[in-house]
């Protein structure tokens, strides 16, 4: 089941200055997991407690997972993964 | 004491002046009268001390000092971006509608010259500061011209392009109009879940709702507002209870004016300032270079818009500023679009910066803070109310390390204390404060919109405010050996940009600007758009000069004709032709990126990885 993960640019030194990596992961977990194996270190930057971090924004096509089912979100082939560092303010 | 012709300032400064009057009668300064000294700025004064020389204050309205087109505020704000960067939301550039810009170039005036002041006692010769419009016009938007002239992605995000027609505030069936907010993914995901709004719309909406802060933008799914609409405000406010997400009406300042709070924050000023009763501390330490803060060294533990921007301020002014940040650093320097490794947006506020990392919920990070604070002469913070005292790092703990220390919080609401939290959950963010303030409905009223605007008019301020107090408690530090704790907020931001309302609300006594201009239009040409102010006939007469027709004022069909007259010349002919004229005029700049080519706010920004905004003051 392989995906294209979009890295931001924060995280590329991590892949090896890829901004597109494929992966194979039937959830957005495994994907994150997967990922570990190939880019160490990627994991911490996204994900602690069993939870995304709250300033990464994780989404599926265009859908961001905590509106669907966060980290379980399923995956179908073709599918795109996209992580975006969170924008705030005040 | 300030010494100066303010209260007979040209119709065009009145709000500047103005705007320094409460400010140094609310700090409790003397003010003479007294005649415009020989500055090359359009609106002089003196700032001295018992303990300094006078300081020569010049405010100038644009930058460099040979330009002496006439100016307003409305001109300004659009020959700095400001104007676009609001109409990314409303749908096309428009002023704000208040003395913005004016209430920013008197504050960074004010503290230049207490700055100025601040290298004197430290050994610097310094007699003149000087600042203009358009840097504060430029300071304003830095971080969206960051975005708009990073190296990688830059933003273009002109007015009126924000493909959806659904708009913050939230109206309600009963007709109230308000803003919700939560930073947080969860309520956001409840409430809308209980609204009958699905799981992906809701999720659209998230995203659409997180791109206000840096973008001045909210692409909400129509579903979002039509869903909310069929909702009284009494069962939205249950419903935000339930789900913990936080809701505020957009409120008008004669409300606001009538809060318990309201009028005393409005006699205090925007600074709270809490002297250390015993001089205890040490001496003025000697300048480490020219400028006037250089050698002093500023802890900052902030995050987001406010508090960064007034330990930036701070740099800017030669301060060395540690920059607390969690360990593996702050996220938000991740976020796009990115120059050189960084966010352009976070880089523009912190660029000036030693960064730490430090983990504050570890004994031994903070006892890490409470050393660094041993040799520090300010801690800055905008922890949420309550957390300072949590983390054994109040006023109260870290002036008994360091009597000298000026501690300060720039925080959403008037007060740290945790029995604010508790009462009002209400985050402090720039758009609640907007609301809650009635900065929102006058900007909404100004712009036929129906609720503030989503470029962060408090944080900037808010952080300039900050910046400010900082920097009279650093002087009153010099002069008599104590600490201090300020105190400032979004809240206190708010009154001193609307004081004027609320001084006429409370019928008190003061200076008022307020003169409605007589033509205060944005045109089309042939190319480009052209803001045109006309604040007397005088000037009006010199348009309709200008425009080789006579024209009467205010009638309709004028307006039309005028319209079409402005059409047959690209707006930078215009600019040359009303410049001659001495009309305020500028081409409005609805691309940030075109900053870099302007030729009259060029002066104040440097090319790089992204356009940086230079310092807004000069010292000589």
């Amino acid at each position: 089941m392989p995906v294209t993960v979009s890295i931001p640019t924060i995280l590329r030194p991590l892949t090896h200055n890829q901004k597109r990596v494929e992966i194979t992961g039937f959830s957005v977990l495994e994907v994150i997991e997967q990922m570990e194996r190939q880019y160490p270190g990627v994991k911490e930057k996204l994900i602690a407690e069993g939870k995304a971090h709250r300033f990464i924004n994780l989404y599926v096509n265009d859908d961001d997972i905590r509106f669907s089912d966060g980290l379980s979100t399923s995956l179908r082939d073709g599918d795109s993964l996209t992580i975006l560092p969170a924008v705030a303010g005040g | 004491m300030i010494t100066g012709s303010l209260r007979g300032a040209a119709p065009e400064f009145a709000a500047i002046a103005s705007s320094l009057l409460y400010q140094s009668s609310a700090l409790g300064m003397d003010i003479e009268e007294g005649e415009n000294h020989t500055g090359d700025g359009a609106l002089s004064f003196e700032f001295k001390t018992p303990h300094t020389a006078p300081v020569a204050c010049d405010v100038a309205g644009w930058g460099e000092p040979s330009r002496q087109a006439a100016v307003t505020e409305n001109i300004m704000q659009a020959a700095c971006g400001l104007m676009a960067v609001h109409g990314r939301a409303t749908g096309k550039s428009q002023s704000l509608g208040v003395n913005y810009l004016s209430t920013l170039t008197a504050a960074l005036a004010l503290q230049g010259g207490a700055a100025a002041s601040i290298g004197q006692l430290r050994g610097l010769p310094l007699s003149n500061s000087r600042t203009s419009m358009a840097s504060a016009g430029l300071l304003s938007v830095g971080q969206y011209i960051a975005g708009a002239t990073a190296s990688e992605s830059p933003e273009t995000l002109l007015p009126g392009r924000t493909p959806y027609l659904a708009r913050l505030p939230f109206v309600s069936l009963d007709g109230v109009v308000f803003e919700l907010e939560t930073l947080d993914a969860g309520p956001w995901r409840k409430f809308w879940s209980e609204i009958g709004v699905s799981p992906a719309a809701a999720g659209r909406g998230w995203t659409a709702f997180l791109l206000r802060y840096a973008k001045a933008i909210a692409p909400l799914p129509d579903e979002l507002p039509r869903a909310i609409s069929k909702f009284s405000y009494y069962r939205i406010s249950q419903v935000c209870a339930r789900t913990g997400m936080a809701v505020c009406p957009v409120r008008a300042i004669h409300d606001r004016a009538r809060d318990v709070d309201s009028k005393q924050l409005w006699l205090r000023g925007p600074w709270e300032f809490l002297f250390e009763a015993d001089p205890g501390g040490r001496p003025s330490s000697p300048a480490a270079n020219g400028l006037p803060l250089s050698g002093l060294t500023v802890i900052e533990s902030c995050r987001r818009i406010q508090g960064p921007l007034a330990g930036h301020l701070l740099a800017l002014l030669g301060a060395e500023v540690i920059r607390i940040e969690p360990p593996g650093g702050d996220p938000l320097r991740g976020m796009p679009p990115i120059a050189e490794g960084c966010s352009a947006r976070f880089d523009a506020l912190n660029r000036l910066k030693t960064i730490r990392e430090i983990d504050l919920k570890s004994s031994a990070g903070r006892a890490e803070i409470r050393e660094m604070v041993r040799y520090a002469d300010v801690f800055l913070h905008n922890w949420a109310p309550g957390k300072a005292v949590l983390l054994n790092l109040s006023h109260e703990d870290l002036s008994a390390i360091n009597p000298s220390l000026v501690y300060a919080y720039a925080g959403g609401w008037a007060t740290d204390s945790a029995e604010h939290s508790s009462r009002s959950p209400m985050p402090g963010t720039d758009f609640m404060a907007q609301a809650y303030s009635g900065v929102a409905r006058k900007i909404a009223d100004a712009s036929g919109t129906q609720g503030g605007s989503l470029f962060t008019v408090l944080d900037v301020l808010g952080g300039v405010v900050s910046a400010q107090g900082i920097t009279l408690a650093l002087l009153n530090r010099c002069m008599n050996h104590a600490g201090a704790k300020v105190t400032s907020s979004l809240m206190s931001a708010a009154t001193l940009l609307c004081a004027e309302d609320f001084q006429n609300h409370y019928q008190l006594p003061g200076t008022r600007s307020h003169q409605k201009s007589l033509i205060d239009t944005v045109y089309a040409t042939k190319q480009g758009k052209i803001a045109v102010e006309c604040r007397d006939a005088g000037t009006a007469m010199r348009l309709a000069d200008a425009l080789e027709t006579v024209i009467g004022i205010g009638e309709e069909g004028v307006q039309a004709c005028m319209n079409d007259l402005f059409l047959s010349r690209t707006a930078d002919e215009w600019a040359e032709i009303l410049e001659q004229a001495g009309v305020p005029s500028a081409v409005v700049i609805e691309d940030l990126a075109d900053l870099q080519t302007s030729a009259p706010m060029q002066p104040g920004l440097s090319p790089g990885s992204y356009t940086k905004v230079n310092s807004p003051w000069s010292f000589r």
